[in-house]
């Protein structure tokens, strides 16, 4: 299956294969949680606030086929 | 001791009497409200002499609190027609509290409209009024110039003014504030206050600090060991040690727009195409390129430091920022998907006078009235330089906010709450967000309680954005909460670690029991945001304020907002909730309505 990835600030360096801009898509075996996309990238191990769809999704939400991941560390302002 | 200066601009008399007792544990927020709760009548025209301009710094002003330096201004609000304050950064603050002063209070208005003042307190606590009639009109960058010259040997000194805006009256007028370097970019921007401040024949105010040392504490040890503890909390937090100063306030663009809540071209769709043009990151990109700063504070002591100046393409300073909020207001609003666009729109709302939240709603509102088309950025300067800086007939409906626009040009979408333009988040599918628009006694603010936190940031807890569950409550204890922050002179950026970091919290009333030698805890700092909001809400009943305006314009809770197709959807008694509180409040405090 195919999803879409973005990734943001200060996570934006961690998009494989040295990628310019934020976001891609990969391709994924059928049943990937986004916790394992996660440790695929090997993102830093701290707090991250993380949406499927615009969605939040928890670490062990399955993607499906189309599904838009996207990955922020903490951030906020106002 | 602390004292309140008045200067009476019927008269222009100063009278300097000291702080009373019942006042001794306000500043800030809550002595602005006490200040026009108390004097200002509930029938005040908002631009008539009964009206009051209050500047105050907060209870750790003049401080080393970190954070602690924010100004509030307090006024019946010419806008939403309600209590207003507004808060901004800036160098005032702490000037005001090293003077001693706890609120300065201009009062009356001069029978000669075309008088034009300056007000200056000179470092010994002389106060001096100066005519200054040839800068009517001048807009506050060409202000700040003129006082650097008259100022001569002097150079620490904090400057507030107005531009063309606030002298026509206009009631998206705001009130300028300058920075450490001096740039009079830091606004008491929402409510109209400039246009208070110009009904009194006041053009600029001047503070000046030179040699005067920070203020004395009851106990100076206890005190340091608690900024030590609170700074240490800041920097150890994601947000506020990483996060905002890294990228600032325009961090949220990207993650506002994935969660589907960042109004576009007047609150039709909740995701801008464009974002990446304008998002935080791109803006840290270009700024360094550029060669601008990218971290500083917006007043001597922040430690944070979310504040940038943006710069043009030859590397000079053009305006601050732009802010998450105007860059939202004055792009994604309305259709802009260029920086520079939004800066130059930033730049003028600066030296104009008036609010870029409300600026960019009104010019969003026009755009949908299809007289100026979504994403026409030079147009839209055109608009605040021709027709609002010159005070057209045009320029006098636009100057007058979204509301007055939306109704003079049959606009059906008009993003209002208590007359006040709505911030950079949509509340359909952020409904806590809502929860604080439709009640906050100011009118659509989103700093008034910032529910972004829980329900977008997943900061202090998490509360689905997309259901009217546990909004209520949250909202609730927020607005409380930001009431004291207010009212302490913290920024409440400070929230961010507050909520997560429990030492934080603590060092707040360490910080203020060692410095005023009151007895603070966690109970005295919510009491104190719930007295803040008692008096709001109970001047704003006594103006007429029902529970009909405590909700948000219809079309929030009938037209579907792509692309999660919500509506807001939080019931009428959950809003009415929000403020139960103030019965007992005010019961405890002796008041039931405003009055000495
Ligand atoms: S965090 Fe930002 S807004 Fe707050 S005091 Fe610092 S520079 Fe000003």
């Amino acid at each position: 299956m195919r999803v879409e990835l973005a990734l943001f600030a200060s996570l934006r360096r961690y998009l494989p294969e040295g990628e310019t801009g934020h976001e891609r898509t990969i391709d994924l075996p059928d049943g990937t949680t986004v916790g394992q996309v996660i440790a695929m990238l090997g993102l830093p191990d701290e707090p991250r606030v993380v949406f499927v769809n615009g969605r939040h999704a928890p670490d062990d939400h399955v993607l499906r086929d189309g599904d838009r991941l996207a990955v922020f560390p903490p951030v906020a302002g106002g | 001791m602390k004292k309140i200066v008045r200067i009476d601009m019927s008269d222009l008399s100063v009278r300097t009497e000291p702080l009373p007792e019942k006042w001794s544990r306000y500043g800030g927020r809550a002595l602005t409200d006490a200040i026009v709760f108390s004097e200002v009548p509930p029938t005040a025209d908002p631009l008539g002499p009964e009206n009051k301009l209050v500047f105050a710094p907060g209870i750790l002003g003049g401080t080393t609190a970190p954070n602690g330096g924010r100004l509030s201004a307090g006024a019946k609000s010419p806008l939403t027609g309600g209590i207003k304050e507004s808060n901004s950064g800036g160098q005032a603050a702490h000037a005001l509290a090293k003077l001693g002063i706890a609120a300065l209070v201009i009062e009356g208005a001069p029978a000669d409209k075309d008088a034009r003042y300056l007000i200056k307190v000179a470092a010994d606590g002389s106060v001096e009024l100066k005519r200054v009639d040839e800068w009517a009109g001048a807009g506050n960058y060409a202000v700040s110039d003129g006082i650097k010259q008259m100022m001569g040997d002097v150079k620490r000194y904090a400057t507030i003014s107005i531009g063309p805006a606030g002298e026509m009256g206009m009631k998206m007028a705001g009130i300028a504030v300058s920075d450490p370097d001096g740039y009079p970019n830091r606004f008491l921007g929402r409510g109209g206050l400039g246009a208070v401040m110009g009904s009194k024949g006041v053009k600029a105010i001047v503070l000046v600090d030179e040699g005067l040392p920070t203020v004395e504490h009851a106990d100076r040890d206890a005190f340091n060991a608690a900024v030590k503890k609170f700074a240490a909390a800041l920097r150890e937090h994601a947000v506020t040690g990483q996060g905002l100063p890294t990228y600032g306030t325009n961090v949220l663009a990207n993650i506002i727009n994935e969660a589907g809540g960042y109004p576009t071209r007047n609150f039709s769709s909740g995701r801008f195409e464009l974002v990446e043009n304008i998002s935080g990151e791109t803006q840290r990109e270009v700024t360094l390129e550029r060669g601008g700063n990218v971290k500083h504070g917006c007043h001597t002591g922040c430690v944070i430091q979310c504040s940038r100046y943006w710069v043009d393409k030859d590397g000079n300073y053009v305006t601050k920022g732009p802010e998450y909020e105007s860059v939202w207001s004055l792009g994604a609003d309305c259709g802009i998907g260029d920086l520079d666009d939004v800066a130059a729109l930033d730049r003028a709302c600066g030296d104009i006078g008036i609010d870029t939240i409300e600026t960019g709603v009104m010019l969003g509102v026009y755009m949908d009235s299809g007289r100026l088309a979504f994403g026409d950025g030079k147009g839209a300067l055109r608009l605040l330089e021709e027709e609002i800086r010159k005070g057209t007939d045009l320029g006098r409906i636009l100057g007058d906010g979204a509301e007055a626009t939306g109704k003079a040009f049959d606009v059906k979408r008009i993003p209002v709450v208590k007359h006040q333009g709505l911030p950079a988040y949509d509340p359909r599918p952020i409904q806590g967000i809502g929860v604080t628009y439709a009640t906050s006694p100011m009118g659509a603010d989103h700093t008034a309680g910032y529910s972004i936190t829980a329900n977008v940031l997943n900061v202090g807890g998490t509360v689905d954005p997309l259901k009217p569950d546990g909004q209520a409550e949250l909202s609730k204890g927020l607005q409380i909460a930001t009431g004291m922050l207010d009212s302490m002179g913290m920024c409440i950026f400070v929230a961010f670690a507050v909520l997560d970091i429990p030492e934080a919290f603590d060092a707040i009333f360490e910080m203020a029991t060692a410095h005023t030698g009151q007895a603070w805890d966690a109970d005295a700092l919510m009491e104190l945001g719930k007295e803040t909001l008692t008096m709001e809400r109970l001047y704003n009943e006594a103006i007429g304020f029902k529970p009909e305006d405590d909700r948000l314009p219809r079309f929030f809770y009938e037209e579907k907002l792509p692309p999660h197709d919500a509506v807001f959807s939080v019931s009428d008694a959950d809003l009415d909730s929000v403020f139960d509180f103030v019965p007992e409040t005010a019961a405890k405090m002796g008041v039931s309505k405003p009055g000495a």
